[in-house]
């Protein structure tokens, strides 16, 4: 197990669409800050930003954590239910069961699961109706 | 030369209008005058339009610098059109110029119109790194190096129609007037201290092909007085599409792209350059980013505020009549193409650019958040640091110190 330097933690809250993308945007801010190479950063912002995304359009609210080690980033983000009851359909592009409100703030396009594989070096979902947990590292080298 | 512009030191307050301007907080207020970090200023000239006291001053080359034993060319930008009653005609001013001691004018606009082929073709080819990021607003390149060095790969890698234009010039020179490229000398008539500081110090682009820039506002009395002086009846043969290039959405109008969007103004390009860090413009083609509200007809050297001139631009566009267009440059676009003229590395600089230890950055950032829990987070500005944030970092930096907060003391 590799040695944990920090971990930063953040609460998303369902539906709230007045903040949402304020928590990725820190930590995009506070990777930049510690000097993180920025095309890690970048990486880093897309994932973070689905998955906050993801907690507030279709979850009751949860959290997202950020953890630094010596040679990755690992996010996680963990929500409260009501589950994806089909994993494999939600991690192909385009399907979206995205509420029409989430839709008319441009958000619904089907893209933020895949979009997540795509730029993490390791991607791990698992899902039930108590909650969803995604497990995100992207490393740095 | 390292900067386009300079604070004149006895005309300064000390007063913090500029440096809560910076958008890239390269301002400090030490000794109760404003100080500006070179490695961090982008040459926007927020600061030069928001001091109340004129102390910044533009360091830009004089009509007397014209070498006399030199062919010399000026391009002026075609922002300079749109700075002078309505109705002028584009060829009064190039006379002017010539009356003021050019050998040759070479109007941007057809660089321009060429230029927007190139972007059309090339947006089409890039299929990674969207959306594409235009290459003309030297204030929004330094901007993307400095705060968003990840979206460097995001800039297309294309000339500006200035830089084009400077080319074709040149080539112009050669072509009509016998001219060797070692006895020609190209000016640019700059709206903005970006556009020069891009020629004297390209720091993310390669050398210009121009040799020297006037500001407009440096020869805009000459200009004037010489039109009086000179008018007369004559045929300006600009390029519509290329004038666009001046007003903001002209780029993608030119480049006729479907998902384009055009931003201006430096507040609206950084939330855009937020977004797209974050990947939430994947779907957009091609951004144009320009750093003046308006684009160029906003730049700080103009003399017309950017409304009037976009009003004046917009009555030539009207009144041009490009069915006869007699710019055989323009035709030119595939030979220009092949023999590679639109070609313009970008120098992405950012790899191993902070080789910073990990663990050093996050001791620092914990430093940081602990004494932005002290400070008064009112961001007066009166310490000298442009927010408490900013304060907190410089004493961490070693760079100020708590005692600078003016709240805490009248706290104590």
């Amino acid at each position: 197990m590799e040695e944990l330097i920090k971990r930063y933690e953040y609460e998303i809250i369902a539906n709230d669409f007045d903040i949402a993308g304020s928590t990725s945007s820190s930590i995009k801010r506070n990777l930049k800050s510690i000097g993180v190479d920025p095309s890690i950063v970048r990486k880093v912002a897309i994932v973070s930003y689905e998955a906050e995304i993801n907690i507030i359009i279709h979850s009751k609210g949860g959290k997202m954590c950020l953890e630094i080690y010596k040679d990755k980033l690992t996010i996680r983000a963990h929500d409260n239910g009501p589950g994806i009851s089909n994993i494999d359909l939600a991690m192909s592009e385009g399907f979206s069961t995205a509420t029409n409100e989430a839709r008319e703030f441009g958000f619904g396009a089907g893209m933020g699961l895949p979009n997540m594989k795509k730029y993490s070096d390791n991607f791990n979902i698992t899902s039930s109706s108590e909650g969803t947990n995604i497990d995100i590292d992207i490393y740095m080298d | 030369m390292e900067r386009a512009f300079y604070l004149d030191k006895n005309k300064c307050e000390g007063c913090t209008n500029c440096m809560r301007k910076c958008p890239t907080e390269a301002i400090r207020i030490v000794n109760e005058k404003a100080v500006i970090n070179n490695d961090k200023c982008i040459h926007c000239g927020e600061c030069i339009r928001v001091c109340p006291y004129n102390a910044y001053n533009s360091v830009t080359d004089k009509i007397d610098d014209i070498n006399k034993n030199k062919f010399s060319i000026a391009i002026p930008s075609t922002a300079v059109y749109g700075q002078f009653h309505i109705g002028t005609e584009i060829c009064n001013i190039h006379k002017a110029l010539l009356s003021m001691g050019f050998d040759y004018v070479y109007d941007e606009s057809w660089g321009a119109d060429l230029v927007s082929q190139a972007v059309r073709n090339r947006v089409k080819e890039i299929k990674d790194n969207r959306p594409v990021i235009n290459s003309n607003c030297p204030a929004v390149l330094r901007l993307i190096k400095v705060k968003y060095p990840s979206l460097m790969e995001n800039i297309i890698q294309l000339q500006s129609p200035m830089e084009i234009s400077a080319i074709l010039a040149r080539k112009k020179a050669k072509e009509i007037f016998g001219k060797n490229d070692e006895d020609v000398e190209v000016f640019y008539i700059s709206p903005c201290p970006a556009k020069s500081i891009r020629v004297y110090s390209p720091i993310v682009l390669g050398p210009s092909k121009i040799d020297k820039v006037i500001s407009l506002k440096e020869i805009y009395g000459d200009l004037i007085r010489e039109m009086k002086m000179h008018h007369e009846i004559c045929y300006s043969n600009p390029s519509i599409k290329g004038l666009k290039w001046s007003l903001s959405g002209g780029q993608c109008e030119a480049a006729e792209l479907e998902h384009s969007i055009a931003v201006s103004g430096i507040e609206n390009v950084l939330n855009i350059l937020e977004e797209i860090e974050m990947g939430k413009l994947n779907h957009i083609d091609f951004v144009e980013l320009m750093s003046c509200n308006e684009s160029c007809v906003g730049g700080p050297f103009n003399f017309e505020n950017p409304f009037v001139a976009k009003n004046n631009i917009n009555y030539i566009i009207k009144n041009t009549d490009n069915s006869n267009i007699l710019i055989d440059d323009i035709d030119r676009f595939e030979e220009f193409d092949k023999l590679g003229y639109f070609e313009q590395k970008i120098n992405l600089g950012f790899k191993n650019a902070q080789a910073l230890n990990i663990k050093a950055g996050i001791e620092r950032l914990e430093k940081v958040n602990q004494m932005v829990k002290i400070l008064p987070k009112i961001d007066c500005g009166s310490c000298g640091s442009p927010t408490c944030r900013a304060l907190a970092e410089d004493i961490v930096d070693g760079i100020n110190t708590i005692e600078s907060c003016v709240i805490l003391k009248l706290k104590k």
